[in-house]
């Protein structure tokens, strides 16, 4: 691909730099991963079969109605996850954020775990509430977050502030959790664990389809702030005199993240690692500008959840690991070891 | 040029209302102790902090009218230091917020003795490189966003650029940014510690003591021994006879 980029470039002249580059390589990757993830599961289906109408009723189903809306909910969450990561990153300045922190992926989780337990019927409906609770969740975080931000203005203390909010918000639900697995029945209980282990089993194309444009809106919102993100790294008031109207970006850059991880969450529990792991590896090779940074770990997050999701629903076919458990072995112990090999931050 | 008319901050930490001109080409010096109100002052002339009083205009319009990315154009703030939380190779730290041309950009390094720094991470470097790194920003967005109209160079504001240099940077980073001010026709006001390189590179001295500016003007005449001697609360004595007519000051043993 990339052979072929630069041999178009010097027939045409056109200037394709590093960031062309790369995001065409990541791109290309996330399309090879998605050829093998379409391919592989407990039903083995060739694509050229599908392609060609000779395969059975059977596999057409199980590709048209299971695997695609998963591929897709896949490059979707993955992206989202990793895309809100790396925007967090750049806005509380420090390579240790992540949407977790702020609480939002805890009070989804929350609200999402209130609605299997108190509300939840066996009716069609459930589905739908499950997402709806988690975007409220997040909303309802969101607000509260924004609602402490305003009233300490500007400044360095407000960073901190959001910090502590969301540090007390995950406690809260967590100790909330707590309370609602102490009162589940033991169907509810288990549903809440396989869940609360991240997976994308519930892929279907009725939630999916939402999914995929509110997501798209989201991460859209984030792109928009790239140049914004690179400016705030001066600090605060140094890039409010280079032109950044930093109360506006954090504006966007929470909503978009609140609205985006709360879906994510709703949707497939949590899945954890991605948002740190992916956008922090990607500086290492990048750099830290984020107009490069950004759509890199978008690509990047979606590129790691397709791969950990086939292996997860292969390695020990027909039975399914939760790919969050999968990402979380996985990214854990390498984000330990970038944290012990590297003695400054980032 | 920014006008300040009877502008202040009426929030603790307040700011006396004062009235003043920065022109074009001058060096201003703001001194004072310990939490005498400097980077307030400093953050309300950048707009950052938005008098509560009185009013302050750049170019003859008042600072909140301003489009915030129009005011970037105009005037540049370095503020005390801050670690970037990540890992910028030092020309790309300069091109942040602006677009510079490359001639610019190596301009700037050499003029803050950084050349051999510049593909060297930003976090790599000690505080003092840091610094000039922060400030040689500063300038590099001026000067590279100058609107086409613009009669002179904008207005830099620096908090303490100095304080984690040695003698011999202080030197060249003083006489740097008396170097651009006249060049680039640019304001600068630097809030400086010592009184010394307030008396020897400013053009004139604002001091500043629990908020209130209690006197300004030429730097031999703020800068004497009884006003700063009781302000400070320290002993002083006043060195003589330099040879460029500038009064020092020295602690007493």
């Amino acid at each position: 691909m990339i052979a072929i980029l630069n041999a178009y470039r010097f027939r045409a002249r056109l200037p394709i730099n590093r960031a062309a580059r790369v995001l065409v390589g990541l791109t290309a990757a996330l399309l090879l991963a998605l050829g093998w993830s379409a391919a592989s599961g407990a039903l083995g289906i060739s694509p050229w079969g599908l392609l060609s109408g000779q395969a059975d009723p059977l596999s057409v189903q199980v590709w048209w109605q299971l695997r695609l809306p998963r591929l897709l909910l896949g490059v979707a969450v993955g992206a989202m996850l990793a895309g809100s990561g790396a925007a967090m990153q750049g806005l509380f300045r420090n390579p240790l954020a992540d949407p977790t922190l702020l609480g939002l992926a805890s009070g989804a989780g929350l609200f999402v775990a209130v609605w299997i337990v108190l509300f939840q019927d066996s009716g069609a409906g459930s589905l739908y509430g499950q997402f709806a609770a988690g975007f409220l969740g997040a909303l309802c975080v969101c607000l509260i977050v924004f609602g402490i931000a305003k009233r300490q203005g500007g400044g360095s203390a407000a960073v901190m502030t959001l910090l502590l909010a969301g540090l007390a918000i995950n406690t809260l639900a967590g100790a909330g959790g707590g309370v609602l697995a102490f009162i589940a029945s033991d169907e509810q209980l288990r549903q809440l664990s396989l869940w609360g282990m991240g997976t994308l089993t519930n892929a279907l194309w009725r939630t999916t389809a939402l999914a995929l444009v509110l997501i798209a809106i989201a991460l859209w919102l984030l792109m928009r702030s790239a140049r914004e993100l690179d400016l705030l790294q001066l600090g605060e008031s140094t890039a409010h005199a280079a032109g950044l109207d930093a109360a506006r970006l954090k504006r966007r850059v929470v909503v978009a993240t609140s609205l985006g991880v709360g879906l994510c969450v709703a949707l497939t529990g949590v899945i954890g690692f991605l948002g740190l792991l992916v956008p922090h590896c990607l500086r290492l090779w990048l750099g830290p500008g984020h107009r490069l940074l950004l759509p890199a770990s978008m690509l990047g997050g979606a590129l790691l959840l397709v791969v950990a999701d086939t292996l997860a629903r292969t390695v020990a076919a027909p039975a399914e690991i939760p790919v969050g458990l999968l990402t979380s072995l996985l990214g854990g112990p390498y984000f330990l070891y970038l944290l012990m090999r590297r003695n400054r931050a980032c | 040029m920014l006008t300040l008319h009877q502008a202040g901050l009426t929030a603790v930490p307040a700011i006396a209302p004062l009235d003043g001109t920065i022109r074009p080409g001058e060096l201003l010096a703001i001194v004072g102790p310990n939490g005498a109100g400097k980077s307030t002052l400093l953050s309300m002339l950048s707009g950052f902090r938005p008098a509560e009083q009185g009013e302050l205009r750049l170019d003859g319009t008042p600072l909140p009218d301003w489009p915030i990315a129009e005011l970037a154009n105009r005037r540049a703030l370095v503020a005390q230091q801050e670690l970037p939380g990540f890992d910028w190779q030092t020309d790309e730290l300069l091109s942040l917020g602006s677009n510079p041309a490359k001639s610019l950009v190596a301009a700037l390094l050499d003029d803050l003795d950084l050349t051999h720094l510049a593909k060297r991470s930003v976090l790599s470097l000690s505080g003092g490189e840091r610094q000039r790194v922060m400030i040689a920003r500063g300038a590099c967005q001026l000067l590279s966003r100058g609107s086409p109209t613009a009669k002179d160079g904008g207005l830099l504001l620096l908090d303490e650029p100095t304080s984690a240099l040695d003698i011999g940077q202080q030197q060249r980073l003083m006489r740097q940014l008396r170097a651009w001010a006249e060049q680039h026709r640019m304001a600068i006001v630097c809030v400086l510690h010592d009184l010394n390189l307030a008396s020897t590179y400013a053009d004139r001295v604002w001091l500043l003591h629990q908020g209130q500016r209690i006197d300004h003007g030429l730097p031999n005449q703020v800068l004497n021994p009884a006003t700063i001697a009781k302000i400070y609360a320290a002993e002083l004595q006043l060195l003589e006879g330099s040879s460029h007519g500038k009064h020092l000051l020295a602690l007493a043993p």
